[in-house]
């Protein structure tokens, strides 16, 4: 985990929103319940900032989990 | 000020004074215009080509308020206040293409290219993306109605204007000839002057004839003061026209393709308006260009130049040189605006006094002005 913290503050850093949306679908791997809303959360944002292909599948993700509407 | 400053304004030509020097100089004033002028009526913001592709998104600060001109997802421009609608923050700091959402760099809301509020993180608690009260339908960006004319993205902040082509229904109809495709020539098609004066000066120098033999001898050459005509739409637009233009030519005869359907008056006629407020146009039969003045306070304005042509490819050599000769013309008349604007400042000036065979174009802009502000004033006394 901490290997995984420190390559999101690498990213963060380095403004990297792909391998953001990467590293936080990483960390939502390893949770669950809120604490995983919250990660894929994370990566769903910066994956619909840059548009990513994984954008629909974790938005339909924190839908099934009564997190977020559909668009 | 009072509003008998303005009724001199608004006299027949041959005994009306110009407008007063506050209008010029006076902070209280700009910030009156930016309402009665700029806000009510359709100014320009800029040109489409300032966001070429599909997701570029430009930041602008008009009249200090902060506004992006973005291209959507459909290509479709608009204009939106630069804010999120959580906290106020800025959006976009700096002309950059946004790939799929907007995102806001505080809390990260984010908001479709069409301004739609997409995504709420954590809104409702860590991993919650949705909470009572916040309706995504109703926080949307705030869009600022738009409209495209001549490549320029003219804008109206109050709502409540007449639809452009309703507002400018008699200039769209006079230039129906160029209502073609308009290329942009690209980066060495633009340039930008900041010039030490009032927008409006820039406007009233811009619309006469009368100060071309002496400021602008090079074109008296082949363009003299009785080629010339006023060209007056009271409340609209003013201008002059000319009946003498003559086609750039390069050094092995090259020229510009004309735009298609001309009738025979463009052959050699070319014409200069500027529509009310801050825009100031030009056509010919081979190219046209855009002037937006942004006024950036009471003595400062930026100017926007922007040439287009009837068709993409274009010779550069013939491009370079166009740009080149009117970037000549406009900073000859640099001297005179900025004098005007310095001569504001006398407080024995009163507004100075038409020629009335030759400032109508100026005056009926002079006109417009006062009539729009004591409209304004009217309004906001009536409000008390």
């Amino acid at each position: 985990m901490k290997t995984l913290e420190a390559a999101l503050l690498a990213a963060h850093d380095a403004g990297d929103r792909h391998a953001l949306v990467t590293l936080y679908q990483q960390a939502a791997e390893a949770v669950s319940g809120a604490e995983r809303a919250f990660f894929l959360t994370q990566a769903h944002v910066f994956a619909m900032e840059v548009a990513h292909p994984a954008a629909e599948a974790l938005r339909a993700q924190l839908v099934e989990m009564g997190r977020e509407e559909p668009l | 000020m009072t509003h008998s400053d303005l009724d001199s304004v608004r006299r027949p030509i041959a005994t009306a004074h110009g407008l007063p020097n506050a209008h010029y100089t006076d902070p209280a004033v700009f910030a009156e215009e930016r309402d009665a002028l700029m806000a009510a009526e359709w100014a320009g913001l800029g040109v489409a080509a300032d966001v070429p592709e599909t997701g570029d998104a430009r930041p602008i600060d008009f009249l200090g308020m902060p506004l992006l001109l973005l291209r959507d997802r459909a290509g479709v421009v608009r204009v939106f206040h630069n804010i999120c609608r959580h906290r106020g923050m800025i959006l976009v700091d700096a002309p950059r293409r946004i790939e799929g959402a907007l995102r806001c760099p505080y809390h990260s809301w984010c908001y479709s290219t069409e301004g739609r509020l997409v995504s709420t993180p954590h809104v409702g608690g860590p991993g919650q993306n949705t909470a009572t009260g916040i309706d995504r339908d109703t926080l949307g960006l705030i869009e600022v109605r738009s409209h495209l004319w001549m490549g320029v993205v003219w804008i109206n902040l109050s709502g409540d204007a007449a639809p452009f082509a309703e507002h400018h229904a008699d200039l769209l109809a006079r230039w129906g000839e160029f209502d073609h495709p308009l290329h942009h020539g690209g980066a060495d098609s633009c340039f930008v002057l900041d010039v030490a004066c009032n927008w409006k000066l820039a406007v009233e120098n811009y619309c006469e004839s009368y100060h071309l033999p002496w400021v602008h001898p090079g074109l008296n050459t082949y363009s003299r003061l009785e080629d010339h005509y006023h060209i007056e739409a009271a409340d609209r637009y003013s201008g002059q026209g000319t009946h003498v233009y003559r086609q750039l030519t390069g050094p092995e005869g090259q020229r510009f393709a004309d735009f298609d359907g001309l009738s025979s008056k463009w052959d050699t006629a070319a014409e200069y308006i500027a529509a009310y407020p801050n825009v100031l146009l030009g056509v010919h039969r081979d190219h046209a260009f855009a002037i937006v003045l942004t006024p950036k306070g009471p003595g400062h304005t930026q100017e926007q130049i922007h040439l287009f042509y009837p068709e993409a490819d274009t010779d550069a050599d013939l491009r370079a040189r166009n740009t080149a000769q009117w970037k000549d013309v406009f900073k000859e008349d640099i001297f005179v605006v900025e004098g005007m604007q310095r001569g504001r400042h006398a407080p024995a000036f009163d507004g100075g006094r038409f020629s009335a065979a030759m400032d109508g174009p100026t005056h009926m802009f002079h006109a417009w002005v006062a009539a729009r502000m004591q409209h304004h004033r009217a309004q906001a006394e009536a409000a008390e």
